[in-house]
């Protein structure tokens, strides 16, 4: 192991020779021994880490910058989240969905009611309504809703 | 309910337990989780930046990301290493938007007491390195400030940076290369 190979491995895994990997702990070991130029990197590397570190600590989050995040985290309401897919069946049968649940079965009646009022024909003008019921009240019904007048498209 | 609400001891403690009843839409897990995390991430947040007001943004935001995505959750990684990862994601973003804001760490002091020159030294060269840190490309730098801020190994800071160990470690490499071209000898000299 060279010089140049030995900061590289001291950049790479740091200046805790027990957290080389075996092989390359042993070289560097031998290299330190032998070479005042190694020991020499190792102490800088070691005053660099201890530089960083120290600098590292004077960064940390003070406590009154974590209580202007608290208080912007409660100042609003939690958006909605965001649901995947094959739980969204779960989602829309979940109970904090019952307050809709009244206006929804309003809604499926007027639906129901207007589909009955459309296929039994109440929906038509009340003066055409005997004739062309009687007309074909004894014919098939499906001609009465479904068959419009042919130029019109009005139906009788 | 809010973030001071008190611990419920009958309560899994686990993050991953939270994070299965935030997922259920619990605020009370909710906040728990977040009152845990926001230091530490505020303060890593604040390491990448170098800027306090928009650490303090960031931060939000990853606590609101934890709520809106709890559904989607997988536990396939520590919730912590995933939070990380949101942080430095978040930090990356805004860096790639703004301009780097340089970071004022240890400014000019002007201390009568005796030793005050040698703190004086001392305060320079942390003000130099603080600066040396921040002109550093941001994945370098961020590299560096989980391996010393976090204590994270090489691999766990290439699972945040969603990259390879091999590539953290050049990032590594070349952080601290940059870092001792930008001190010189200063790093040598006694404290």
């Amino acid at each position: 192991m060279n010089m140049e190979q030995f900061q590289d491995l001291l950049d790479r895994h740091g200046t805790d020779l027990g957290r080389w990997p075996r092989e390359e702990r042993t070289q560097a070991e031998h290299l330190l021994a032998d070479n005042a130029e190694a020991r020499a990197a190792l102490t800088q590397a070691r005053r660099l880490d201890a530089a960083l570190s120290r600098l590292i600590d004077k960064q940390d989050a003070d406590d009154a910058a974590v209580m202007r995040v608290v208080a912007k985290l409660n100042a609003r309401p939690l958006p909605r989240q965001k649901v995947p897919l094959w739980r969204l069946p779960a989602v829309l049968l979940d109970l904090q969905f019952a307050p809709a649940w009244p206006r929804v079965a309003a809604l499926c009646a007027c639906a129901v009611l207007g589909f009955y009022i459309g296929i039994s024909g109440l929906d038509r003008r009340i003066d055409r309504f005997d004739g062309s019921f009687a007309a074909s009240s004894d014919a098939d019904f499906g001609s009465l809703v479904f068959e419009p007048e042919p130029l019109t498209g009005e139906r009788l | 309910m809010g973030l001071s609400d008190d611990d419920d001891p009958s309560m899994d403690d686990s993050d991953e337990a939270l994070m299965a009843q935030v997922a259920r839409g619990d605020e009370r897990a909710y906040h728990r989780l977040a009152r845990r995390h926001l230091p530490a991430m505020l303060g890593l947040a604040r390491r990448i930046l170098g800027n306090a007001a928009d650490a303090e943004d960031v931060a939000q935001e990853a606590m609101l990301r934890v709520w809106t995505y709890a559904p989607r959750w997988q536990p396939l990684a520590a919730f912590r290493t995933w939070l990380t990862r949101v942080v430095v994601n978040l930090c990356l973003d805004r860096k790639r938007r703004a301009a780097w804001v340089a970071l004022e760490a240890a400014g000019e002091i002007v201390d009568p007491s005796p030793g005050a020159g040698e703190r004086a030294e001392a305060n320079e060269r942390e003000r130099r390195l603080a600066a040396a840190v921040a002109e550093l490309p941001d994945r370098q730098r961020t590299a560096i400030v989980l391996t010393y801020s976090e204590g994270m190994s090489n691999a766990q800071v290439a699972e945040v940076l969603d990259t390879t160990v091999s590539a953290v470690e050049t990032l590594l490499v070349r952080g601290k290369q940059n870092l001792r071209r930008a001190l010189g000898g200063l790093i040598d000299e006694d404290d």
